[in-house]
């Protein structure tokens, strides 16, 4: 089979249009909702623990963390009408030791409890998963892990009096930003 | 590196360079592979089935809830086979 210069030319540019189409829709298909979800958890979770004290952070947490997945769950099984994507066991056992030795650290290390402690370190907990998700699958997963353990911190060590004004603006604002990255910003 | 008559055809070339973008054992659904390639139902199908015979590409259907869904993805011998035809695209691309 033998084609020419030109006739190359034009088969590589309809490759690299299918290939470019297909990773961006593929990829907007894939992460957004989730981020935009979370963030908006984060934002009532933060409003929540702002406005109604500690009586309303054990009241409501709880219960907005399992609508939160149960709400994951929902959107992965509407994209696994499109798109399904292979098991990684090995990257899940990873999370789940991330996981694991995570909440081991707190009976060890015993933290004065402070609800604002809790969700800081819950949200770190969070940015290492993003932050392991991100070496392992796609760079902007790194990126949004780190920006989120960073705004965590500073929240804690300088804002603490407005600290959940500010999970609410930076924290929740980052995952949805994040969302919106993803679905129109991403080339 | 030759290249592959089957794969050349401009239909199925978009449709292996888009599936082949995806990482190996990722599935997606025809519906969603026909409109982000903007082909139309007979024409995918048709190439699907080329493609399918030539053992590039995997087809599995089965229902979501109650409804017939057609998955598809690449076997390791059409990724092979797309990067070779890749290459000699390349190589006579470059040629001076």
């Amino acid at each position: 089979m033998n084609i020419s210069k030109e006739e190359a030319a034009v088969a590589l540019a309809t490759v690299g249009r299918s290939q470019a189409v297909l990773r961006q829709a593929f990829r907007a298909h894939c992460g957004h909702w989730h981020l935009w979800l979370w963030g908006g958890v984060w934002v009532v979770m933060a409003l929540t623990a702002h406005f109604g004290g500690p009586p309303a952070v054990a009241r409501y947490f709880l219960p907005l963390s399992i609508a939160g997945g149960l709400a994951s769950g929902l959107i992965a099984f509407i994209q696994g009408r499109h798109v399904r994507l292979p098991m990684d066991w090995r990257f899940l056992r990873l999370l789940g030791a991330l996981l694991g030795f995570g909440l081991i650290w707190p009976l060890v290390l015993r933290p004065a409890p402070s609800n604002e402690l809790v969700f800081a370190y819950l949200g770190l907990l969070v940015a290492q998963l993003y932050v392991a998700a991100g070496l392992w699958f796609d760079m902007y997963l790194l990126w949004l892990g780190l920006i989120l353990a960073a705004l965590l911190l500073i929240g804690l060590w300088f804002f603490l009096p407005v600290f959940w004004i500010w999970i609410a603006v930076f924290g929740g604002g980052a995952l949805i930003g994040g969302g919106c990255y993803v679905r129109w910003g991403w080339r | 590196m030759a290249l592959d008559a089957i794969i050349h055809q401009p239909a199925r070339l978009q449709i292996m360079a888009a599936l082949c973008q995806l990482k190996p054992r990722t599935r997606v659904d025809f519906g969603f592979l026909k409109e982000k390639l903007g082909l139309t139902d007979g024409n995918l199908g048709a190439h699907l089935l080329a493609l399918e015979e030539a053992d590039y590409i995997a087809v599995e259907k089965t229902f979501v809830g109650r409804r017939p869904k057609t998955f598809l993805q690449t076997t390791a011998k059409g990724r092979t086979a797309f990067a070779g035809h890749v290459t000699a695209l390349q190589s006579i691309f470059n040629q001076t």
